[in-house]
């Protein structure tokens, strides 16, 4: 156990001293930021339009504004921009070991390799989770600043569930980003990587397969395609986002395993 | 014989390309061994299959009578490496980078780092980033992170990379202790001749993947030509008198050289016979081949 706590310890300080970290904390603040621009737009249409918020042209399609919208725009939200920033923050924490040559520094020590590797994994959750609150707590505050009807602690309660289980499966969707950015040696075959699996998964779940794609499961459970989407998700899309977590957690700890410096 | 290091067939092929072929390095505990090749030569990928870093196509690495690899496998607690250019988180401090190195060799002693810095003269630069570091001091960081843990054996790949003539002196002298206080055995390898040839007890070559040779550095001394030479102002003369004498003479940059046992034991009878042949030498000296020489003949000869 100190062993894995050693390696959790290193990778924590390569975090907290980098700008990624500052970085994705600024990006998460701008979701609920944007949620509560689109609620006092949608609360005062002409307000917002004599202020110069929205094109005179402009017709608000949306909703209403109150807190059951604007707790779907949240999680719609993290749904997409999520996706990105999680894939981000997890080609960041591997492939930065190669592009600061690194990772030959990794391969002959004491502390196994499956430690380390493990040790960025609990990390990325842990920051993924991190994220995810915060943009559910500052989402409260802009709401609440807003000052948007319809809340209840029920509500609240049930929400917060929901975002959390979509970053949830997000981050389940997280370990492939992981092997690509150890197996590509760098960031960008990660966000390739990243980038076509959501392009994919979204036209796949607008074709009607998405609930067999893991891919494709975090956006249909936000409700971005209709109720009817999370309806179609059923047990059998959650437990193939599970066997690719762990597919993805096998096959990235396995290449660190006989990880080779030969290139 | 306590071997710290020993290959058996050590091959590396990357295709068609022998980067390293059926190497079999013996090195002694104790020893400071000097692993010369040229650019290309195989020491980068003889080191990283020492580190257990790169899979040999065939053979197999013992170290400190371990074997290493597959999958990590080694006793890296007693080891301290630096392969090719010295590596470090350059947003954290040197002391940060220090102790991340600290926790995963697993030492307890929170003064390690401290007194490798010190040891390392790094201590004025121990909050600085690692990326705002000069050559110099990025080399003694990875250098200091190589003896963080205080390491039986130091596997190290250009060790004077990027040192101010100060500096090399100051790690020639820095192993020099270890090896003779400690008893840490070195490998490391380098091209700066002069410095192997000052530092190292035992010389391997290694030449197109292959270990050409291998030998104790006394032995060097022996192996190391040597030759006669003699300057003189009518060189012809000298070369027709030492001709007729039988000796084997040949001229190179204004010089006489004259090579074989019978010249270098008697220079005084040369003299002599110079005098009379009307060409007396101006220099007469005994020349010993430096290991630079050494090296580029012997890989010359294997071309």
């Amino acid at each position: 156990m100190n062993i894995f706590l050693s390696a959790l310890w290193a990778e924590t300080l390569k975090a907290r001293r980098s700008k990624v970290l500052w970085l994705t904390i600024g990006a998460s603040l701008i979701l609920p930021l944007i949620g509560g621009l689109f609620m006092i737009i949608l609360k005062n249409p002409e307000q917002a339009r004599n202020m110069g918020l929205i094109s005179v042209k402009s017709q608000l399609v949306g909703g209403t504004a109150d807190w059951p919208n604007y707790f779907d725009m949240l999680l719609q939200s993290i749904a997409m921009a999520g996706s990105i920033l999680f894939a981000f923050i997890m080609a960041w924490v591997f492939g930065r070991e190669f592009s600061d040559h690194t990772a030959k520094e990794l391969l002959a020590l004491p502390t196994p390799r499956v430690a380390i590797i493990s040790a960025k994994f609990v990390l990325t959750a842990v920051w993924m989770s991190g994220l995810a609150l915060m943009i559910f707590v500052i989402g409260l505050g802009v709401g609440a600043a807003v000052d948007i009807p319809g809340w209840s602690l029920e509500l609240a309660w049930s929400s917060f569930g929901a975002l959390m289980s979509v970053a949830l499966l997000i981050f389940m969707l997280m370990p492939f980003v992981a092997l690509f950015a150890s197996a590509g040696r760098g960031y960008l075959p990660a966000l390739g990587w990243a980038l076509f699996s959501f392009v994919i998964a979204q036209i796949l779940s607008l074709l009607g397969w998405g609930d067999w794609i893991p891919w494709s499961v975090p956006v249909m459970r936000s409700g971005m395609f209709g109720p009817s989407s999370i309806e179609q998700l059923g047990m059998h899309s959650y437990i193939l986002t599970l066997v690719a977590f762990t597919l993805g957690v096998i096959a990235t700890l396995s290449w660190w395993r006989s990880a080779d410096q030969a290139k | 014989m306590d071997l710290a290091i020993e290959t058996m067939g050590l091959s590396k092929s990357y295709g068609p390309v022998h980067a390293v072929e059926n190497v079999n390095l013996r090195v002694r505990r104790g020893e400071i061994y000097g692993f010369l090749g040229l650019n290309g030569a195989g020491k980068t990928t003889t080191i990283r299959a020492l580190l257990g870093m790169i899979r040999p196509t065939a053979g197999s690495v013992r170290v400190l009578g371990q074997p290493v690899g597959p999958h990590g496998r080694g006793p890296w607690r007693d080891v301290g490496h630096l392969v090719e250019s010295p590596t470090a988180y350059p947003e954290l401090t040197v002391r940060e980078n220090l102790e991340i190195a600290r926790r995963l060799y697993g030492i307890a002693d929170r003064k390690a780092t401290t007194q490798v810095v010190e040891r390392l003269g790094i201590a004025p630069y121990v909050d600085r980033k690692a990326g705002t570091l000069s050559t110099g001091n990025f080399q003694r960081l990875g250098l200091a992170r190589a003896l963080l843990h205080e390491p039986e054996l130091l596997i190290l790949d250009e060790p004077a990379n990027g040192l101010d003539p100060a500096g090399v002196v100051e790690i020639r002298e820095l192993l020099e202790n270890l090896a003779r206080e400690k008893g840490v055995t070195v490998f490391m390898s380098s091209h700066i001749l002069t410095e192997v040839n000052r530092l190292a007890t035992r010389i391997g070559i290694i030449h197109k993947g292959r270990l050409i040779e291998e030998l104790d550095a006394e032995k060097l001394d022996e192996l190391r030509s040597q030759r006669l030479e003699i300057k003189v102002h009518d060189q012809a003369a000298a070369q027709a008198a030492l001709g007729q004498a039988g000796y084997d003479v040949k001229a190179s940059n204004g010089s006489l050289f004259l090579s074989g046992d019978r010249a270098i034991s008697a220079p005084d009878e040369m003299a002599t016979l110079l005098v009379h042949a009307g060409a007396p030498p101006i220099r007469l000296v005994v020349v010993q081949e430096e290991l630079e020489a050494h090296f580029l003949r012997l890989t010359g000869e294997n071309e």
